[in-house]
């Protein structure tokens, strides 16, 4: 047998392909007699559509709306629900919403003709903020008050210990839009095959896919076959969205018979596809009078946009997440997505969890700082440790290391001397924050609704195939996994594939979110080359097939969301240090500091690009990445000229640090870790320049401008 | 208008006939098959399609092809078969620069030029030469490493 | 729309396709290319003929000629950031345009000649009292570039004319001290927010010989005036605590930012501030950061 490759770092198996310029991504796809394809979208805000004027079409172009959806087709989009709508027929609920497709041979011809759509609305009042929602500005159009979901979460008892606590502090925290910008735009090629469709997409999830359009012209979902196409980067902005792009497609390939092809240019990929949710978290803590943090009343407001799509669920991530890394005796959390006329808001990287973890590290943070103590020593007072109760009355099972990684990141950074000597308004300032991302689908999903299975096929010439919906976007899945199944066989790395999943060949190994692979696919596909290696005869084709068993003791009542809502967790601590210019308010990030425990890391080097570019992003978030609403082209920012996104100038390198702490359910240790290193970076971030203007900054993104305003 | 235009495509000599206000990027993938050239905004802000000039960075959705008349154009598909730019690009697959790959192929460009002008470029320097190419996936810390690592290996090759 | 388009081999033939068509010029083409992009695939559409002008060797220089710098239209930024002969607020601007990709492409002609407000060199160059050349067919004119950029994108440019070359006189006597600084969206590939470039000459007992300041990115075109520097000229440099406040506010009244006033207004109030402050303590540095 040979030496393992756990834990070191590996040649990524796509690693050649990619840099030399030899991989093809879904733009690079041609096909016989492919056509192509442009969106018409909605112009205004709100409103009725009254009428649709089309051009006189040239022969070999067609127009494809929901009149083309055929008898027993739904014109309806199955995400989680199936609210959105694939055409709008009849009413829009944002800027940007498909009313239909303009297909034909010739792009610049299509473009002419997208102009020439003529689209008459009966315009509505419409709601932009949470507030405006809230307020059902325009009329409520999602139930009776524009809310698809509200729920409270409770802990001990709040309201007593209020009326009895000596000290209450109030705050409200707030969260802008953010845009994924995966480098790759979204794109999607629809096509006949044989009596079935085949789509080709850049994608997390290709059994999504199939399962949100197949209804559209009423095909069992084998009729559909999903084709993931090398991903260009998704961050959540490829888990449903594609289904906006590949639904139309689909209809547009059964009226054509043709290949047709769709993909967004930047400008589309920024104003028209979904977005992070901008939040509101109020707070009301009680604090005794030794300092400390007695209960938390939460109030937790997401802006969902125009259509559900997975807001409930990113919602429940984010309540569950709303008092932080912290055992807080007593606690309450409310939580609402509110429906708004903007586009849907949907999954990004750390699914809910950033936004209240923000809240909850800066509302801490500037507590500490009206009691007169530096907020490391208020945070580490109520770490989270092992057998604590957590928000949802579930315990925590595993040994956590957060004084360990506080340590590390201390030590590293200096913090606790710059803390000191930087003084408050003195233009320099550190930061603190620490996170925990909850591994794998929310309470039961793994085991209720995934139920998730690995294939392997092991061929006659004794090399081995990886036959899972599991996809690679970038992240190092497919070379975690490689990895994984390779060393449980004991061969080479050389003789294990992992192809692009086509639905039609692989098992549903369940969609690629929730930092849910490596932990959870990733432990059925060791058990899966387990199994191969005990009935592993040379020579001969063999296929085995796992599923997912569900760890004992895990309680979980999703109807009350009691229990345990997550079965482990990833922890981050993040120190930050900047300078902020005397003339500009310019700031100058100094240095950047983060340990991490993933439990295992199954690849050094990937874990290690992925907390880079996972920090990058949420310092992205918190100093930069601005996005307001425009009612003229729905968002204000809609190019990379515009929507500013750090370049290799703006951060320094980083520090980063890993502790072992192997996790009992994942392969060889390993748990979730991916949308954790987003998670803490933006609330450091934050700290650190508040302390540096000597202000407390409640709202993100700041820009200068903003800074100098405060100050 | 349609003219033939003439230049130097990854060494060899070519010879297009179309609109010149076309666009180098369309040019290249659609009419020459080079599909390592990527499109990411098609306005000149993110390097993703990337390729040498004479030598010298430039972004092809910028470029109408007649602006190439008698130029060299070097592509990740010409680059990638020199002992430069294979240092490189084995350079960034040990290094870890490479996630979801889209910016690669522009990033080793942009790498090249640096590298050409600055064999052995400082982590500043380095910085400051992908400055125009961005990547959402890395936060730039590997690709970094990568470069100088190359430019390491590739001792007396710039 | 006209599909029209030529790539002129010499200025000559270019001066007679511009007057007998009207052509417009593409340079670098990274204003023109981006503003007129029809998406993958499609030839970007201009509603005029165009010709291609980044071929013409004969637009590309830098030469001293008696007390002058001048560049021709056609060089690149990368060109003038790379020349030491280019008086440094100039080449400093030149340097900090977008990427080393973009400044490959980009030209001062362009730069100049699309009149954006937030445009970079047209602020230094301003501030130098630079002239432009400009060419036709039938002759040539040459004004101050303060004069020939009249309004946010629109110039005094004919429809027979090419922008030739950007004259910078150099002062008498080298500036004591300069300031050149771009605040852009971010650190590096960005559009300036904001830009300031001011410069001051001393004689040797220490009185402002010369003084001079431009903005950019704050009002329709560069804000500069001539008037309000007269406040600080022939000041010695021990009066300027006094005169500062003063001076500070006349300067204020001649930026008219279209968005975020008081960040351009007060950034800028600073930074003079800064740079005023620093010639007073008689700094030796004649490059004020
Ligand atoms: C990614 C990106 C980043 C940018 N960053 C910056 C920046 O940091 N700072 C900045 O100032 N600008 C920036 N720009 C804008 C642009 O690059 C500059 O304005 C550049 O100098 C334009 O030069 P060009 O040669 O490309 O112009 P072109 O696009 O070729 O032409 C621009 C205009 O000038 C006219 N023109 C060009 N040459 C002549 C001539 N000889 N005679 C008469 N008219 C002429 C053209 O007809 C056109 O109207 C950026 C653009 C992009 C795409
Ligand atoms: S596609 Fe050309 S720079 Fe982005
Ligand atoms: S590796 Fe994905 S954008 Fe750079």
């Amino acid at each position: 047998m040979q030496q393992t490759s756990i834990g070191r770092s590996t040649r990524r198996v796509d690693a050649i392909a990619k840099a030399s310029g030899h991989t093809q991504y879904i733009a690079d796809y041609t096909f016989d007699g492919m056509i192509y394809a442009k969106m018409v979208r909605s112009t205004v805000p709100r409103g009725k559509i009254l009428d649709i004027s089309i051009p006189v079409l040239p022969s070999g172009y067609s127009f494809i709306s929901a009149k083309d959806i055929p008898e027993g087709g739904k014109n309806q989009l199955h995400m989680i629900k199936t609210d959105y709508t694939c055409f709008a027929d009849g009413e829009v609920r944002f800027i940007g919403e498909t009313i239909g497709l303009v297909v034909g041979p010739d792009r610049g011809v299509l473009q002419d003709l997208v102009d020439q759509v003529k689209v008459t609305y009966e315009e509505g009042e419409y709601a932009v903020t949470i507030e405006d929602g809230l307020a059902c500005k325009g009329g409520a159009f999602v139930g009776e008050d524009n809310c698809f979901c509200d729920f409270t979460i409770n802990k001990g008892d709040v309201d007593e210990i209020f009326a009895g606590s000596d000290r209450v502090f109030e705050e409200e925290i707030n969260t802008g839009w953010q845009e994924h910008v995966h480098l790759e735009t979204n794109g999607a090629i629809a096509m006949p095959e044989g009596d079935k469709f085949v789509i080709h997409v850049s994608a997390q999830c290709p059994f999504y896919v199939r399962k949100s359009i197949a209804s559209l012209i009423n095909r069992p979902y084998e009729d559909i076959i999903v084709r993931q196409s090398v991903t260009g980067g998704a961050f959540g902005g490829k888990e449903h969205f594609p289904d906006v792009l590949a639904g139309p497609l689909l209809v547009a390939a059964y009226v054509t018979g043709k290949p047709v092809q769709l993909i967004f240019d930047r400008h589309e990929d920024s104003a028209y596809s979904v977005k992070r949710h901008p939040s509101r978290t109020r707070f009301r803590t009680a604090v005794d009078k030794d300092g400390n943090i007695t209960a938390m009343d939460v109030d937790v407001v997401y802006n969902a946009g125009g259509y559900e799509s997975c807001s409930y669920v990113v919602l429940q991530r984010g309540v569950f997440h709303a008092t932080g890394v912290y055992n807080i005796p007593n606690s309450r959390v409310r939580g609402r997505a509110v429906a708004t006329n903007t586009f849907p808001s949907d999954a990004f990287r750390g699914f809910g969890a950033p936004q209240t973890l923000f809240a909850v590290e800066t509302h801490l943070a500037h507590i500490a700082t009206q009691l007169g103590i530096d907020p490391f020593e208020l945070k580490k007072r109520h770490f989270l440790k092992k057998g604590d109760v957590t928000v949802t009355n579930g315990h925590i099972y595993e040994t956590v290391v957060l004084p360990e990684m506080a340590q590390q990141v201390l030590d590293e950074s200096g913090y606790l001397e710059k803390a000191k000597t930087y003084a408050p308004g003195s233009l320099r300032g550190v930061g603190i924050s620490f996170y925990n991302h909850g591994g794998a689908f929310t309470g039961n999903g793994e085991q209720m609704i995934i139920k998730a299975r690995v294939r392997l096929r092991k061929n006659s010439d004794d090399t081995v195939d990886i036959l899972i919906g599991s996809t690679e976007m970038g992240q190092g899945f497919q070379t975690a996994l490689t990895k994984i199944v390779a060393d449980e066989l004991g061969i080479g790395l050389e003789r294990v594939r992992y192809p692009q999943p086509d639905t039609s060949v692989v098992s549903d190994s369940g969609p690629t979110v929730a930092s849910r692979s490596t932990m959870i696919v990733g432990a059925i596909a060791q058990r899966s080359a387990a199994r191969l290696r005990e009935q592993w005869v040379e020579g001969k084709e063999l296929v085995v097939e796992e599923e997912y068993t569900h760890p004992e003791g895990f309680p979980w009542d999703q109807s009350t969301f009691q229990g345990d809502a997550y079965i482990g967790y990833g922890w981050g601590a993040c120190v930050i240090e900047v300078e902020v210019d005397p003339l500009t308010t310019e700031v100058n990030t100094k240095g950047i500091w983060s340990s991490h425990d993933v439990g295992l890391a199954i690849d050094e080097l990937i874990v290690h690009g992925q907390i880079n570019g996972g920090i990058a992003q949420s310092l992205g978030y918190a100093a930069m990445e601005k996005l307001d609403f425009s009612a003229k082209t729905g968002f204000k920012q809609t190019g990379l000229s515009d929507y500013i996104i750090p370049t290799s100038m703006d951060f320094p390198s980083q520090v980063c640090t890993l502790v072992d702490n192997p996790y009992e359910f994942g392969p060889h240790g390993a748990k979730g870790m991916g949308e954790l290193v987003f998670n803490g970076a933006s609330a450091a971030y934050i700290d650190a320049v508040s302390r540096a203007i000597g202000k407390e900054i409640r709202s993100i993104p700041v820009p200068p401008e903003i800074l100098m305003e405060m100050m | 208008m349609i003219d033939e235009i003439r230049f130097t495509l990854n060494n060899s000599e070519v010879a297009i006939t179309c609109d010149p206000l076309k666009r180098l990027l369309d040019v290249l993938r659609e009419d020459f098959g080079l599909f390592g050239t990527k499109e990411a905004c098609g306005e000149g802000e993110c390097g993703a399609c990337s390729v040498l000039m004479n030598g010298r960075l430039i972004t092809t959705c910028m470029v109408p092809v007649g602006a190439v008349k008698g130029k060299e154009i070097m592509t990740i598909e010409g680059l990638r078969e020199t002992e430069r730019g294979k240092t490189i690009i084995e350079a960034f697959a040990d290094g870890g620069a490479v996630q979801c790959g889209f910016c690669i192929p522009g990033m080793v460009v942009a790498a090249e030029s640096l590298l050409s002008r600055n064999a052995k470029p400082t982590e500043d320097e380095i910085r400051l030469g992908i400055a125009g190419n961005l990547c959402r996936c890395t936060g730039y810390d590997l690709i970094v490493e990568s470069i100088k690592l190359a430019s390491e290996r590739g001792e007396g090759l710039w | 729309m006209v599909e029209t388009s030529y790539i002129p081999q010499t200025l000559e033939e270019a001066l007679r396709i511009r007057k007998e068509t009207g052509a417009k010029p593409l340079a670098g083409g990274t204003d023109l290319m981006v503003m007129h992009r029809r998406g993958t695939g499609v030839v970007p559409s201009f509603p005029w003929p165009v010709m291609i002008i980044s071929s013409l060797e004969e637009l590309k220089y830098i030469r001293r000629e008696g007390d002058d710098i001048v560049i021709g239209s056609g060089t690149t930024c990368h060109a003038i950031e790379d020349d030491p002969s280019v008086p440094y607020a100039v080449r400093t601007a030149a340097s900090l345009m977008g990427a080393e990709s973009l400044r490959n492409l980009a030209t001062i002609g362009g730069n100049v000649c699309n009149a954006s407000p937030k445009a970079d060199l047209p602020v230094p160059l301003i501030m130098m009292d630079a002239k432009v050349t400009l060419v036709s067919a039938t002759g040539s004119r040459t004004l101050l570039l303060d004069e020939f950029i009249t309004g946010p994108k629109e110039t005094d440019l004919k429809d027979d004319e090419l922008l030739l070359e950007v004259r910078i006189p150099l002062p008498e006597k080298d500036y004591s001290h300069v300031w050149y600084r771009k605040i852009g969206t971010r650190k590096a590939n960005a559009i300036s927010k904001l830009s300031l470039s001011a410069a001051v000459t001393l004689d040797a007992d220490g009185f402002i010989k010369d003084f001079r300041s431009a903005n950019g990115a704050s009002g329709p075109k560069v804000a500069r005036s001539t008037e309000v520097e007269k406040i600080l000229e022939g000041k010695n440099v021990t009066e300027i605590p006094s005169v500062l406040e003063q001076f500070l506010d006349a300067y204020d009244a001649i930026l008219s930012p279209h968005a975020m006033p008081t960040y351009r207004r007060l950034s800028t109030r600073r930074m003079l501030a800064h740079f005023l402050t620093e010639v007073a303590s008689g700094t030796q540095n004649m490059i004020v950061t």
